[in-house]
């Protein structure tokens, strides 16, 4: 048997074990859990090549298996997260219920994903978005809240998505004949006008949705931050992605063939850019750690998009690599969230500060990964906004930089405000007896933002393969004009060496740091959010005086005409209307027999009315 | 050799009236018999259907007279495909109901065995057949009994709906019986092949009449919209598994009758479209009807209806894949559906009223017929890696290939109608806490075993389509296949 | 038998069997009572029996047996398979009206009343 069914057996024997496990022992299913997830990626790296590829029929349809290049990169973020972030499950599902639950949709998740970067057909393509959709969907609701609503919007968002995509397919397959991918790239240059408009904008409206672009992100705050945090970081991390993985390829192997692309192209990269600004000014107003994050992954994802649409072998060097930076410090930031739940029971910043002491190595994961969020030398994020800075000036795209560049400003409020909510600020008093979590959750988080270090500084080792996968899409080697393994080389004639810029910024924080310790540490008095006597009022007890409410009052009023509209509402509007419109016209079936028997007769007459123009 | 076609509708007949008088031997008899002849019916169908997919349809010819002048039983891959599956369902319902709720006594089960035989004679014929008359004659067994069957409840408003059900039930049997007129005195013969093969010499506006005359017959029991006004109230009145049988036996045959009558006898221009477009009609009104119910079995109910429309609409596109689509639905919303009318019986055993929000919170206490319905839920609306799936995927296909993208449009939004209010019961089922003195009911050892082998069938066909698409590929040729058709009945070799 | 009167009875029976189908259906399309349905459907049905029937008569056509004494010409015999269909339709509909009758019976016990549009507790 080919190692790739082999794969995907181990994957979905897991599953269904690790869940059964359950009932026997608890560390048992522990451990059979991380074998499903673990194994079948191990495997993959060792014995599965690019281009392998295996053949099978089902329903008489030709489907077709094996990794490209480009899946490749994309695989990494799956598998890699993957194994990190189950570890991590692990620690973070300890004593808590449905157990077996999560554990099965993980595993499936995880293996959907993969499965979808084996798809060399649109078929299995399909069933493991699918799989995907509905595995994510049940982690949504795991905790058993929102389920009517926040769940039924990702999933109903989630159908409307692959149901475009399902119809994108089926025409494809009524132009070629089959349900290969290859061929459907193959035959579109030389497709009418209207199906070469069409199956792209089906195509896209089935990957935007995973990837929250602009008018179908509705679903994606509320889905982040209910489903546990354990697979949030997958979810946000790798499963966000798998939108990204289609967009590039419909982007980059059907409309850049097309002359009329640059529309295409110009709408999409505006989508993306709106997504960032919108999501970044909500991410700001939250006052939820979660809902913050989740706003925030919509805003990054929406950098990524624009990248990807631009379409200059810079600026997709830059989604791409941003797409894996991003995988990275969400997925650490949604941990350290989880994990600070876990310990206090909410995510509220107006209700937890001053955890810096309580839960420190949270707090340095946190740290970095809000450092490459913002996009701060010399960790990851600043490589790849760097990059699509310069990708978006040199293709003369200036209005779209203000709006990029907007954004990104407006997230170190947000970055801020999470890193000085969370562990800044004065201890209270509830907090004290709050631990560092478990290590089996400390160790990815840590893992995690050494690697958004290491990136940051040697973006060779990623852009590596990203420039691979580009060169089997088409595109020209990159390597050695665009960048090298710790340099940025731009169309300037300059470059940015990354290595003197760590060890510059290392030195300051290191002299920084002594300094606090020698002057001021020993000087410090711990004060209660409650210890103040100004103006000669006493706070009541109960009274919440955390910094956090109302962090951004004044930035908030200035943008707030532009959050007046949410097109949430005209979705809710819209769906009312509609059940409404049916509740109506339900109203046919009156219950009174003879009203059937009535419509029988009319319809018996009307039809040998017309029955010469129905029947010929 | 276990049998000849003909034995299939003998046989249930038989036992039908004889279950009274074995009743009085020995009281278990009448609910052993049914299995028994259930289990050989089905045995039998199935031999055959392997037999004739390999030698070609058996026409068999009774008391000796000869086709077009006698009546014959023409047990063709199509035919004998819809048999197979209407007697594993009946087998299957008869497994399910041994002992459900009244029928732990013997009045009640005896009357229901009788009654549940005659439903299952009167389908297998509407199948078999390959005379028109006996086809109004076994339509007029199976509504008799299904009306019997729906008012099978005292306590509930099933007479309400047992009414409503006749009196469509009788008009429908009224035109047909003008249809059948009108072709008699036209062409001279009943024999449906014979119809096939005279009907170019007939009179256009005869021909034309007699053909709405038919549809209206026929519609009024496939539940075509807006014929289908009793559907809803006989799905819900009647007891659980018999809401399976007319999902998975009765509509079957309305629709077989349906497609013989358009496929095979006529040979009108328009009537595919006919049928596309009302079952687009019909799918729509009843998906979106269902969206609002706050009754389970009402929803399935009107989700069935749907489903009908949407077999009707793969017949409708009427090239092979659309035909081999239709099959596939037909055969996935035979097996889906029972085991959604099973596990939800279980799920509102003890409530009076069935309402939805009274399934909350019913995963802990029934887990198995809680999965069970989730996958059922999960498989027809088409979620892949289930049955459904592979079913939609191939309608739209051949909607694709004959160019109708609006009609894949429709097709899909009410999929997302048909996904919310599936899953707005799912999570109820899951996530939401039991209402006060709602008392779960374990399903007996019967039921459960009823329930898991069609999710196994429903997972085995997601898993591996090639299973079942073979024969479908054959019976769709077997349809479409017009001239075949005559051939066999009028030139049968004695 | 005169050829003009002949006619005259063939036309009365066809127009008296569809005005036998029109006062069924008016009855069970207008009248609230069930059993005033229930009599429309039956009177609907004797009028297509009737119809039927008389489809298969031939002017001056005899029994359809063959029996000594009574050796006709094939071609001149009544067609005979109208008359077994409605005899099997009448069988049929004495059934559905049986059945129907009984169902009024429950309904009445069940809701007090025989007007149809009273009776909805299954509707949308």
């Amino acid at each position: 048997m080919d190692m790739i069914y082999l794969i995907f057996l181990i994957f979905l024997s897991g599953a269904v074990i690790s869940w059964l496990a359950g009932k026997v022992n608890h560390v048992l299913q522990d451990i059979l859990f991380l074998a499903s997830v673990i194994v079948p990626s191990v495997l993959f790296y060792m014995n599965v090549s690019v281009g392998q590829e295996v053949h099978f029929k089902a329903g008489g349809i030709d489907l077709s298996w094996g990794i490209t290049d480009f899946g490749w990169i994309f695989s990494l973020i799956v598998l890699g997260l993957g194994v990190l972030a189950a570890i991590y499950s692990v620690g973070f599902m300890k004593g808590k219920e449905r157990r077996g639950y999560f554990y099965f949709n993980y595993v499936l998740s995880i293996m959907s994903m993969l499965g979808i970067l084996f798809s060399k057909d649109f078929v299995s393509f399909f069933i493991f978005w699918e799989i995907m959709t509905w595995s994510s969907y049940l982690m949504v609701i795991y905790n058993g809240k929102h389920t009517q609503s926040i769940g039924i919007k990702y999933f109903i968002f989630s159908a409307i998505g692959a149901y475009a995509m399902l119809m994108a397919i089926v025409i494809s397959h009524s132009v070629t004949g089959n349900f290969m991918i290859a061929d459907l790239i193959t035959a579109y240059p030389v497709l009418s006008f209207n199906l070469q408009l069409l199956i792209p904008i089906l195509l896209l409206v089935g990957f935007g949705v995973k990837a929250a672009l602009m008018p179908l992100h509705v679903w994606a705050p509320g889905a982040y931050s209910n489903s546990p945090m354990a697979y949030t970081s997958v979810f946000s991390g790798a499963l966000s992605k798998m939108g990204v993985y289609g967009l590039s390829i419909v982007m980059l192997s059907m409309i850049s063939h097309l002359p009329e692309g640059f529309w295409f192209r110009e709408v999409l990269a505006w989508m993306g850019a709106i997504t960032a600004a919108i999501g970044t000014l909500w991410a700001v107003k939250q006052d939820d750690a979660k809902k913050l994050l989740a706003y925030s992954s919509v805003a990054q994802l929406g950098y990524i998009v624009t990248g990807i649409a631009i379409g200059t072998e810079l600026s997709i060097l830059a989604g791409l690599f941003l797409a894996v930076m991003h995988a990275i410090f969400k997925s650490t930031l949604f941990m350290a969230v989880g994990a600070i739940e876990r310990q206090t029971g909410t995510t509220n910043f107006t209700e937890v500060t001053g955890l810096i002491r309580k839960m420190p190595w949270t707090f340095l994961a946190s740290l970095m990964s809000i450092i490459a969020l913002a996009g701060i030398p010399p960790l990851g994020g600043f490589v790849g906004k760097w990059m699509l800075y310069e990708s978006l000036i040199t293709s003369d795209h200036y209005m779209l930089i203000i709006l990029v560049f907007f954004s990104s400003t407006a997230a170190f409020l947000y970055c801020y405000k999470f890193l000085f909510g969370f562990f800044l600020g004065q201890e209270e008093k509830e907090w004290a007896h709050v631990k560092e979590a478990p290590v089996l959750m400390v160790i990815p988080m840590l893992v995690l933002a050494g690697l958004s270090f290491v990136l940051g500084t040697f973006p060779g080792l990623i852009l590596k393969p990203i420039d691979a996968g580009m060169q089997a899409l088409g595109f020209a080697p990159t390597n050695q004009h665009l960048w090298d393994t710790s340099i940025l080389f731009n169309s300037w004639g300059n470059q940015v060496a990354l290595q003197p810029i760590l060890y510059a910024i290392l030195g300051i924080f290191v002299v920084f740091t002594i300094f606090l310790t020698i002057k001021g540490y020993k000087n410090t008095r711990y004060v209660t959010t409650k210890d103040i006597s100004s103006s000669g009022e006493v706070p009541k007890e109960h009274e919440n005086l955390t910094f956090s409410i109302n962090f951004f009052q004044p930035f908030m009023r200035a943008v707030e005409p532009v959050m007046r509209r949410q097109i949430d509402k005209y979705y809710n509007g819209f769906a009312n209307g509609l059940e409404a419109l049916f509740d109506f016209t339900r109203k046919i079936y009156t219950g009174n027999g003879q009203t059937y028997a009535i419509y029988v007769i009319l319809f018996l007459i009307i039809m040998l009315l017309i029955k010469n123009n129905v029947f010929g | 050799m276990v049998g000849t076609p003909v034995l299939l509708v003998v046989i249930p007949l038989l036992a039908a009236f004889l279950i009274p008088l074995l009743g009085m031997i020995w009281k278990e008899l009448v609910r052993i018999i049914p299995g028994l002849v259930l289990l050989y019916m089905f045995i039998l169908s199935a031999t055959l259907l392997n037999q004739v997919l390999h030698t070609g349809p058996i026409v068999e010819v009774i008391a000796g007279w000869r086709p077009p002048l006698g009546i014959n039983l023409v047990f063709s891959p199509f035919s004998g495909f819809l048999v197979t599956l209407m007697t594993f369902i009946g087998l299957m319902v008869w497994i399910y109901s041994y002992r459900f709720k009244q029928n732990v006594d013997f009045e009640p089960a005896k009357k229901y065995f009788i009654l549940l035989m005659m439903l299952v004679t009167g389908s297998v014929g509407i199948v078999l057949t390959g005379d028109i008359f006996n086809l109004f004659v076994f339509i007029e067994i199976v509504g008799i009994s299904a009306y019997a069957l729906t008012a099978f409840y005292t306590e509930r408003n099933s007479a309400e709906a047992a009414f409503k059900y006749l009196f469509m039930g009788a008009l429908a049997s009224t035109f047909l019986l003008l249809a059948i007129m009108i072709i008699y005195t036209q062409l001279g013969t009943l024999n449906m092949a014979d119809i096939a093969s005279k009907m170019p010499e007939m009179n256009t506006t005869y021909k034309i009449t007699a053909l709405v005359f038919l549809l209206t017959a026929i519609g009024i029991e496939a539940e075509m919209f807006p014929l289908n006004g009793w559907a809803a109230d006989a799905y819900t009145e009647s007891p659980g598994p018999i809401g399976a049988a007319f999902a998975g036996i009765v509509a079957k045959a309305g629709v077989y009758a349906m497609v013989r009558i358009i496929f095979t006898m006529f040979d009108v221009d328009g009537t595919m479209q006919f049928m596309l477009y009302i079952g687009l009609i019909t799918l729509i009104v009843a998906e979106t009807t269902a969206l609002r119910q706050d009754r389970l079995k009402r929803m399935l109910a009107y989700s069935s209806i749907g489903q009908m429309g949407l077999i009707m609409v793969a017949f409708g596109i009427g090239t092979a894949e659309g035909v081999f689509a239709a099959l596939f639905l037909m055969f996935n919303h035979a097996i889906i559906k029972p085991l959604l009318f099973f596990s939800g019986s279980y799920l509102v055993y003890n409530s009076k009223d069935k309402f939805i929000h009274e399934t909350n919170g019913m995963g802990k206490h029934i887990p198995i017929t809680s999965i069970l319905f989730a996958l059922g839920a999960f498989a027809i609306v088409g979620l892949p890696p289930f049955a459904g799936f592979w079913s939609k995927l191939s309608i739209l296909t051949a909607a694709a290939d004959e160019n109708m993208i609006i009609i894949i449009a429709l097709i899909l939004i009410v999929s997302i109608i048909e996904l919310v209010y599936y899953l707005r019961v799912v999570n109820r089922i899951y996530f939401f806490k039991m209402a006060e003195g709602v008392e779960p009911k374990k399903p007996t050892l019967n039921a459960l075993f009823v329930m898991v082998t069609l999710g196994v069938i429903i997972l085995l066909v997601g898993f591996y389509p090639d299973a079942i698409t073979g024969v479908l590929h054959k019976a769709s040729g077997d349809l479409l296949d017009k001239t075949k058709y005559i051939q066999d009945v009028l030139l049968l070799n004695p | 038998m005169d050829e003009s009167l002949f006619k005259y009875i063939e036309f009365s029976i066809y127009g008296a069997s569809i005005l036998l189908i029109l006062i069924g259906l008016y009855g069970a399309l207008v009248k609230k009572s069930l059993i005033k349905i229930v009599i429309g459907l039956s009177i609907v049905d004797a009028g297509v029996h009737l119809i039927f029937v008389a489809m298969g008569y031939i002017r001056g056509g005899t029994a359809p047996i063959f029996s000594p004494g009574f050796e006709n010409d094939a071609s001149r015999m009544v067609d005979p398979i109208p008359q077994a269909l409605v005899l099997t339709a009448i069988v049929i509909g004495f059934a559905v009206t049986a059945v129907a009758l009984s169902l009024v019976i429950r309904l009445y016990k069940h809701h007090d009343t025989l007007r149809i549009d009273e009776i909805k507790n299954l509707k949308w």
